[in-house]
């Protein structure tokens, strides 16, 4: 069943996020390979950059806080594309549904208390090789107003 | 920034997804669709078992550039088509190519296969500034 083209232009949000320390360094040690267990995070792996998880070696370096790994921004920024593919009206069959594609840019570092604003809306719908896509924008600003990440997100709904 | 870069420049990066890494991943990230976490869903859907998250993959490609680049802080832009499961057990290996250097913006192509040659990723792009 063809998606309405009529949800294009819907848009989802705001959400807010603060980000706190601990989730930041739990994702950079989780994503570079960590083992956690009760009460910690983990060994960070050798590769797994200081700036992401030691708190010293963060503060005497270029940001002077922690960072979160860039992609950390996804456990926020996803909030519309996670809303969009499951809003009742559009009638998406999530069993049927793959993450297509991803691009997100990051025009600054985020470090703990953040507070981080997203908004998005359904950007195009349309039909390949059978498959019907869905394509959701998401931008994010901090406390200050300031764009820090910008997502496109892709849905694909195999038929 | 001390290190030079040059267009042309090649750089690898290798990472396990051992058997609780889709488990670790959903905790840290949120993602808890269980095709990434219950194997009989996986089986379900037609994917023979659990599946990594896509954005786990697509953060271990921004991985390999951060290394590459020294700071992960300097990560501007990530693209990528998630062309292939990545499965338990699977070992993935990254490796890029700096395609364009322009001032501080520094463009690298990247490619992600699995131990069987398969591409996991396809076309993926990671950017970061070196100024």
């Amino acid at each position: 069943m063809a998606i309405d083209k009529r949800f294009i232009g819907r848009e989802y949000g705001p959400y807010t996020y603060t980000i706190g320390a601990e989730k930041m360094r739990e994702f950079a040690l989780a994503l570079g390979g960590a083992h956690p267990a009760a009460g910690t995070p983990g060994e960070a792996p050798a590769h797994v950059s200081p700036l992401l998880h030691d708190a010293q070696a963060a503060k005497d370096g270029p940001y002077g806080d922690l960072i979160a790994f860039p992609s950390f921004a996804v456990v926020f920024a996803i909030r519309p594309f996670g809303s969009a593919v499951a809003d009742p009206e559009l009638g998406i069959n999530l069993l049927m549904l793959v993450h297509g594609e991803q691009e997100l840019e990051f025009l600054d570092v985020m470090r703990p208390g953040d507070v981080m604003t997203t908004t998005g809306r359904i950007a195009e719908i349309f039909e390949k090789a059978g498959m019907e896509f869905v394509v959701v924008t998401s931008e994010s600003r901090n406390q200050r107003g300031d764009v820090v990440v910008k997502g496109t997100w892709t849905a694909v709904i195999r038929g | 920034m001390a290190r030079t870069f040059q267009v042309g420049d090649t750089f690898t990066h290798v990472r396990e997804c051992d058997r609780y890494r889709p488990i670790y991943y959903a905790g840290a990230s949120g993602d808890f669709n269980p095709i990434h976490i219950d194997p009989e869903v996986g089986q379900a859907a037609g994917l023979g078992g659990v599946i990594l998250q896509g954005l786990c993959t697509l953060g271990w490609a921004v991985e390999a550039v951060g290394i590459f680049v020294g700071d992960p802080g300097r990560i501007r832009r990530v693209k990528v088509r998630f062309s292939r499961p990545v499965r338990l057990e699977d070992t993935v290996t990254f490796q890029g190519r700096v395609t364009v250097l322009e001032g501080h913006r520094l463009v690298t192509e990247v490619t992600a296969t699995n131990q069987r040659g398969e591409a996991v990723l396809k076309g993926a792009v990671v950017e970061a500034s070196i100024g």
